[in-house]
């Protein structure tokens, strides 16, 4: 059997979620309530036998280092298995150095000695189930030298914002990668995911890099596509790019409806994440919850509709919270009115009364903030 | 290796029969409580925060479920490198027969070689079936102050249910002068928690003597204490303020269960400083639906509620279906209320299925109607 390694990819400089991502990379957003976005992709991996993975980090790496620590809680063997964090040093002088290939040459010793045969590139940054192994043996019975996934979509002129989209031909063989320029609404978003041998990723790296010292792994890939047999695989199932706040918002939202949220969460396709100890959630007499995923370790005596509550948020007496995000640990004190709002974690709302936004224009509240 | 000052042995061989058909598959100790938790977590996780690196369990009733549930330390912290939980089950030896645990006093006897490996200067017995939170380093403290031979907590319970109880009768200066099991006239209300701390050179010495007594019954309550009383041991109480229940029936199962609904209630699982910690279990957070209603209740992750809930707690995975309502009830891992079917004062065990229509329980019934059993559309139980 031909094995593979796993690279989770950071979104590095590419995609900007205001707000969230001052505080931690998007690989660290909170998830629905519990995981983290991190969680998807990881957990794509080793549910496919593949229990060696680097994941890179780019900047403020504490919590995604906190929350992966050795990779026991994603069932990764201890001994043969090995989740690998990797940094790079980011370019302070100027920003389009940090490309996603100059992180890959920074530690390509590393990926150079990996004994697997083939890798598996796979965002942090991005939602949704894939077996890696079926692709696999897909890329390889295809004789492509490299397998692009993607997701066919039918809101591409408003959403996905800085993804890629990919040009196929009938027979699937990649025309272009190129970004999504918002000018048709069917797209092919790229889903930032490869499979290809080691040795051509290796070669790909140290190319890219000749040719321009800012070109990122697609555009290589869009080059070599004249001496390469590169073709597409269509994705199934759920899929969320969180490459905007409005998305990240939107993806959570959406997972509010309890088929949709079943698509993504199977039983046969366990998604892990790390525990927290924390104790269930108590409903206070006077409680009233509606369409809601609510954590563990709430306190919850007032109002919440449509919402997105994480772990040990306390919403007290006469508090109204309607399409909310609420991430871990905020409090949401007596008769404090929210709507559309995405509250970040350690946050107390106190004196301000009431904040309301609306879903097209959701509002944000940093970590820690006291309002 | 660190030196281990004191070893923690859980006894967690009962059955726990006035559990009725709860505990037909699993052990006391292995029984769901509280919504994530199992009965044992609460023992293994004091440890944990007492800062106890090796715990054995003794194991015995059917012990498949709780050997490999508790062998996993890492859900305590206990994965250290010189640390954690040894599941010791009765075993075959080069001098002595398979045998059975006698009583609580052999199932320690039986296993002097395994607790002579780690040369503790304290050993410190427990039970597997109580829910309380409770410092046990505290407690060494006062046995090392008192300069005791044995200590044993107590907790005060109300004088008219101390008959139920093993009663401890005390001097001013906590020493223990008598001790009484079940009185029928109790001269104090200081019941035993079944947690003893021993000065293990000494309980090693009694144990091997226990062992050839043939009128003996080998147990701690029974032989260990009276006898030490009557040899003049220096043996003192250590009184336990906090919550701490035995939940021996259906009736108290559901009741320290549904303390959880209380703001006030004394055992404060979401205190941070000590955490209860249990199994990581896989699955969506809590899920209240569009036309759920949700009122006085304790959820945890993986339920599905889109029916009504009133003054209830749900354990991981239960289901409330579209209309179902359930009300003064514990439902049970995996349990599911099927649509319009209404469950009352009621403790619904893993994984029944309550069929649609069906009605379980009745809000003027004395006791807690057990539901072990799948409930067909529209019955009535």
């Amino acid at each position: 059997m031909a094995t593979a390694f796993g690279i989770v990819t950071s979104s590095g400089s590419r995609f900007r979620v205001e707000g969230l991502q001052d505080h931690r990379p998007i690989g660290a957003f909170s998830f629905l309530g519990r995981y983290r976005v991190i969680d998807f992709p990881v957990s794509n991996l080793s549910n496919s036998n593949i229990d060696r993975i680097q994941v890179y980090v780019s900047q403020n790496p504490r919590s995604l280092a906190e929350h992966l620590a050795g990779g026991q809680h994603y069932n990764i063997n201890s001994k043969r298995g090995k989740l690998q964090l990797l940094f790079n040093q980011d370019s302070r002088l100027n920003d389009i150095y940090n490309t996603d290939l100059s992180s890959y040459l920074e530690n390509i010793e590393i990926i150079e000695r990996m004994p697997q045969e083939y890798v598996i590139l796979t965002p942090g940054y991005m939602v949704f189930t894939q077996d890696f192994n079926t692709l696999l043996e897909q890329h390889i019975e295809s004789g492509a030298d490299i397998t692009l996934l993607y997701h066919r979509v039918d809101n591409a002129k408003t959403a996905y914002q800085n993804c890629n989209v990919l040009e196929l031909n009938r027979q699937k063989g990649l025309n272009a990668i190129g970004p999504n320029l918002g000018t048709a609404n069917e797209r092919n978003i790229f889903m930032d995911t490869y499979i290809m041998k080691r040795e051509l990723f290796v070669s790909l790296i140290r190319k890219g890099h000749k040719l321009s010292s800012v070109y990122t792994l697609s555009e290589v890939v869009n080059i070599e596509n004249a001496n390469l047999d590169i073709r597409g695989v269509p994705h199934r199932g759920y899929f969320a790019a969180i490459c905007d706040f409005q998305s990240y918002y939107d993806a959570n939202m959406e997972l509010l409806d309890i088929d949709t949220a079943r698509e993504l969460f199977r039983p046969d396709w366990q998604i892990y994440t790390q525990t927290t100890d924390s104790c269930p959630t108590k409903y206070a007499e006077g409680a009233s919850v509606r369409n809601s995923m609510i954590a563990n370790g709430c306190t919850i005596e007032g109002v919440v509709e449509n919402s997105v509550i994480g772990r040990g948020v306390t919403i007290r007496k006469g508090a109204v919270v309607r399409n909310c995000m609420i991430l871990g640990h905020t409090i949401i004190d007596c008769d404090v009115h929210l709507e559309y709002q995405v509250i970040d974690k350690w946050a107390k709302i106190v004196h301000m009364k009431e904040i309301v936004a609306s879903g097209e224009r959701p509002g944000y509240i940093h970590r820690d903030d006291v309002l | 290796m660190k030196q281990n000052e004191m070893l923690a042995m859980i006894l967690a061989g009962g059955r726990g029969s006035r559990l009725r058909e709860l505990t037909n598959k699993v052990a006391k100790p292995a029984v769901s409580f509280g919504g994530k938790y199992r009965i044992i977590d609460f023992p293994l996780s004091n440890c944990s925060n007492s800062g106890i690196d090796i715990i054995g369990v003794l194991t015995q009733y059917e012990s498949v479920l709780l050997n490999s549930y508790v062998a996993a330390g890492r859900r305590w912290g206990l994965d250290s490198k010189d640390s954690g939980v040894f599941v010791l089950p009765p075993r075959e030896k080069a001098d002595a027969n398979l045998d059975v645990y006698r009583g609580t006093a052999d199932a320690i006897s039986q296993n002097i070689d395994f607790i002579d490996n780690y040369d503790p200067e304290y050993l410190l017995i427990l039970s597997g079936d109580h829910i309380y939170k409770m410092n046990y380093d505290l407690m060494l403290d006062f046995h090392k102050a008192h300069g005791a031979d044995a200590t044993i907590a107590v907790i005060g319970v109300p004088m008219r249910e101390a008959s139920r109880f093993g009663i401890m009768n005390t001097d001013e200066n906590n020493r223990i002068v008598e001790f009484e099991e079940k009185p029928e006239h109790p001269r104090s209300n200081l019941a035993s928690m079944g947690i003893y701390i021993f000065n293990w050179k000494l309980l090693r010495e009694l144990l091997l003597s226990d062992i050839k007594n043939c009128d003996s019954h080998h147990d701690f309550g029974k032989d260990i204490i009276p006898t030490m009383l009557g040899n003049g041991c220096g043996l003192y109480a250590y009184e336990f303020k906090g919550y701490w229940k035995d939940v021996g029936t259906i009736d108290s199962l559901w009741e320290a269960n549904m303390d959880l609904l209380d703001r006030r209630n004394a055992l404060n699982l979401d205190d941070s400083s000590w955490l209860i910690y249990s199994e990581n279990q896989n699955a969506l957070p809590q899920y209240i639906g569009p036309e759920a209603k949700v009122d006085t209740a304790y959820i945890t992750q993986g339920c599905a509620i889109e029916g009504e809930v009133q003054r209830s707690v749900l354990f991981t995975g239960a289901r409330v279906d579209k209309h179902a309502r359930v009300i003064d009830s514990v439902l049970m891992p995996g349990v599911e209320i099927g649509e319009g079917a209404v469950v009352t004062r009621a403790l619904v065990a893993d994984g029944v299925h309550i069929g649609k229509g069906a009605v379980a329980g009745s809000a003027d019934s004395e006791n807690i109607l057990l539901v072990a059993q799948d409930v067909k559309g529209k019955e009535i139980v």
